[in-house]
C-alpha cells in the first residue's frame, strides 16, 4: 500500500484557505478516501446520524504528482482528526509562504512513536525549504479493510444520488445570517421546494411561525411552469397547491444541521442548490464552483451535504 | 403588503431596528410576557414582575409609517416579548403588520418575503395599573443624563444590596446609596453639574429604598442610541415612594433615512417611543421615609 503525492500551490490554497476551514465546522473526524483519480473527504457517510458531507477533488485540482498503489483496486481509505490535518497543512503552507520551498510532499508512512512500540500509521507532510526540511506527521487510523472500502464506496455512490429537483439558494451569506437568527425561535426547520422554483423555509413552534419564501429561483432537474391560477397566489398558498399537485416536496430537519451545512460558504462556492430526496430521507445541499474567471462549473471540485430528514 | 380587512390593526415601519431597541429596553429577563393593548392612538406594551416592577412602552401611531386601526374597543392580548424581538430580528427590510403578524416584502425580489406570525396569549388577570399619584402639589422629580444614570446604577451593583435614593432641596442634590459588602454613595449635585442633572424639583427631603435588581432593570437595556443622542431620563417619586423612570427611545434608524429634525435641531417627538418604569419601594418595618 503506497501513497505519495505533491501538493501544488493552488492545491494548498484551495485546502488551507477554503475547504478545511469549512469542513472543520462540519465535523471533527473525517474519512480520507484516495482513489486513482480522486482525493475525497467524507464525513459521517457510514452512520448518517447527523450531517453527511462529501468534498471531492480530482487529483489534478490539488496535486502535481500523484501515485497510489494498493491491493484494493488502488484505493486507500482511513480516518483522521481534521484539525490535525489542518494544522499540518497550515504549517507546511507557512514554510512555503516563507519562500524557497520546493512544494509539499504528502505520503503515507508507518513510524514508531517510541522505541519499543509498534509502528503507527501517519499521513506525512514534508516541506523542503531553502536549508531545512519540515515534517508534520498526522496520525491516522489503520487503513480500512477491502470490505470496509467497498462499503465506503457504495455509501459514496448512494450519497452522490441527487434529488430530481434542485433550486438555487438565493444569496448564501444572507441565508446563513437569516438561519442563524432563527435559532432563537425554534430548532426544527421545515423546508419546501417546488418544481416551479419556489423555496420556503420556516421554523414553526407552538408559539410562532417565522421564515422566508423565495420565488422564481433557478432550477436544476425537473422544472415545470407554475399553473396559471397560482401566479397571483402568495408563496405559501402556492406551496400548498404544489404539494397537493405532487409538484413540491417538503421536509422537516434540525435547524442546526441546516446552519452547519451553510458553513460550507467558507469554501467560497459560487452558488448552492438544494433539493429533497424523499426515498433517501434527506435534504441535499450542493455547492457549485466555477472555473475561475468563467461561469462554467469546475468539475474537478465538488462539495455537498446531506441532512437527515426527521420522520413526521 | 398585507392589508387584510379582518385585521384589527395593520401598521408599517420603515425599519424594525428602532422598535427592537424600544422593546429590548423593557426586557430584563429571558422569558417575559408582555401585555399589548391596541387603540386608535397607538400601541401600549406592558411588562410586569412580581407586583413590584412594571414597564410601559408607548408606541404612538405617529411612530409608524402607516397605522390602519379597524378594531372596536381596545383589544388586549399577551405575547412573549423575547419571541417578538427574535422575530423582528429576522427582518432585514422590515415592516410590521399587526402587532402579532409581521410581513415584509424584500426589495431585491418582488415575490420573495420574510414572514413571522406569533401566537397571542390570554393576558393574566393581574392588576396592571400602579396608580401613580404625585406625592404633593409639585411632583418631586429630577432629570438626569440617561448615560449617567445607567453608569451610576451599574456601579451600585458592587455593594450587592438595595439602593437608597435621597433627594434634598438644600443644597439640591440626589444621592444613590447602597450598603452591603461595602458601601457606595453617588451624589448628583444640581449646581455642580447642570449638564448632568438637567432638572430638579424637590421641596422636601425624601428618602426611599429600592431593590437593586428592579432599579437595574430600568436602565440595563437602554439602547446605545439613547446614550449617543445624549438623552435624559426623568425620575419622579409618587405617593409612598413609587418611583417612575421615563426614557425616550428613537424608533427611526438615522442611517437609512434622515431623522425628522426641526429648525432648532431637535428631533421631532413623532418617531420617539416613550418608556416608563414603575418601581415599588422596599417596605421596612421601620421606614426610612418620615415625610
Amino acid at each position: 500500500m503506497k501513497f505519495k503525492a505533491s501538493l501544488t500551490n493552488r492545491g494548498i490554497q484551495i485546502l488551507e484557505k477554503r475547504f478545511l476551514h469549512a469542513l472543520d465546522k462540519i465535523g471533527k473526524t473525517w474519512h480520507i478516501y484516495l482513489t486513482p483519480d480522486h482525493f475525497i473527504f467524507l464525513h459521517n457517510l457510514l452512520s448518517f446520524d447527523g450531517i453527511q458531507s462529501v468534498a471531492q477533488f480530482s487529483k489534478q485540482a490539488l496535486f502535481s504528482d500523484y501515485r497510489i498503489a494498493s491491493q484494493t483496486g488502488n484505493r486507500i481509505a482511513f480516518t483522521l482528526d481534521l484539525a490535525l490535518f489542518y494544522s499540518a497543512l497550515r504549517g507546511s503552507a507557512s514554510v512555503c509562504a516563507a519562500g524557497g520551498a520546493n512544494g509539499v510532499h504528502v505520503r503515507l508512512a508507518k513510524k514508531q512513536t517510541n522505541s519499543n512500540g509498534p509502528n503507527m500509521p501517519f499521513l506525512t507532510f514534508e516541506t523542503q525549504g531553502g536549508n531545512s526540511t519540515v515534517i508534520h506527521d498526522v496520525p491516522i487510523s489503520s487503513p480500512l479493510s477491502p470490505g470496509d472500502i467497498m462499503e465506503l464506496q457504495s455509501a459514496l455512490e448512494n450519497a452522490q444520488e441527487i434529488p430530481a429537483t434542485l433550486v438555487q439558494v438565493p444569496d448564501l451569506a444572507k441565508m446563513q445570517n437569516f438561519v442563524e437568527r432563527h435559532k432563537n425561535i425554534g430548532d426544527i426547520l421545515k423546508v419546501s421546494v417546488t418544481q416551479y422554483g419556489d423555496l420556503l423555509i420556516e421554523v414553526a413552534t407552538t408559539l410562532a411561525v417565522a421564515g422566508a419564501a423565495y420565488c422564481n429561483l433557478g432550477v436544476l432537474g425537473v422544472h415545470v411552469d407554475a399553473p396559471a391560477e397560482s401566479q397571483a397566489m402568495k408563496v405559501r398558498a402556492r406551496m400548498e397547491l404544489a404539494l397537493e399537485r405532487g409538484e413540491a416536496l417538503s421536509a422537516e430537519l434540525k435547524l442546526k444541521h441546516f446552519a452547519k451545512s451553510l458553513q460550507c460558504c467558507l469554501s467560497e462556492p459560487d452558488s448552492a442548490f438544494l433539493g429533497i430526496a424523499p426515498q433517501a430521507g434527506c435534504l441535499t445541499v450542493i455547492f457549485q464552483f466555477f472555473i475561475p474567471g468563467t461561469h462554467q462549473t469546475d468539475k474537478s471540485i465538488s462539495l455537498h451535504c446531506r441532512l437527515p430528514v426527521l420522520e413526521t | 403588503m398585507s392589508s387584510s380587512s379582518s385585521s384589527d390593526l395593520v401598521c408599517r415601519l420603515d425599519s424594525a431596528s428602532g422598535l427592537i431597541d424600544a422593546l429590548s429596553s423593557v426586557r430584563w429577563k429571558r422569558n417575559q410576557d408582555a401585555l399589548v393593548e391596541l387603540s386608535e392612538h397607538g400601541i401600549v406594551l406592558i411588562v410586569e414582575e412580581s407586583g413590584c416592577l412594571q414597564a410601559k412602552l408607548y408606541l404612538k401611531r405617529e411612530v409608524f409609517a402607516s397605522y390602519e386601526y379597524q378594531a372596536e374597543g381596545r383589544p388586549r392580548f399577551a405575547v412573549s416579548l423575547g419571541l417578538l424581538i427574535d422575530c423582528l430580528n429576522l427582518f432585514t427590510v422590515p415592516g410590521l403588520s399587526r402587532a402579532v403578524e409581521i410581513r415584509s416584502v424584500e426589495s431585491s425580489s418582488s415575490d420573495s418575503c420574510i414572514f413571522a406570525e406569533i401566537r397571542t396569549k390570554i393576558p393574566d388577570t393581574i392588576s396592571w395599573d400602579y396608580n401613580f399619584q404625585p406625592a404633593g402639589s409639585t411632583p418631586i422629580s429630577f432629570t438626569v443624563k440617561s448615560a449617567a444614570l445607567k453608569e451610576a446604577v451599574d456601579d451600585l451593583e458592587w455593594p450587592g444590596s438595595s439602593v437608597q435614593i435621597t433627594l434634598q432641596p438644600n443644597p439640591p442634590c440626589v444621592s444613590f446609596r447602597a450598603e452591603g459588602h461595602g458601601d457606595l454613595q453617588i451624589d448628583f449635585m444640581y449646581y455642580a453639574n447642570t449638564d448632568l442633572l438637567m432638572a430638579f424639583h424637590c421641596d422636601q427631603q425624601i428618602c426611599y429604598r429600592y431593590k437593586y435588581k428592579f432599579l437595574r432593570a430600568t436602565t440595563s437595556n437602554i439602547p446605545s442610541s439613547v446614550t449617543k443622542d445624549k438623552r435624559g431620563s426623568k425620575l419622579t417619586f409618587g405617593m409612598g415612594g413609587l418611583l417612575k423612570v421615563q426614557h425616550l427611545v428613537s424608533v427611526t434608524r438615522s442611517s437609512t433615512q434622515p431623522p425628522h429634525v426641526d429648525a432648532s435641531g431637535y428631533q421631532l417627538p413623532s418617531r420617539i417611543a416613550y418608556i416608563e418604569f414603575f418601581v415599588k419601594p422596599e417596605v421596612d418595618e421601620d421606614p426610612v421615609n418620615d415625610s
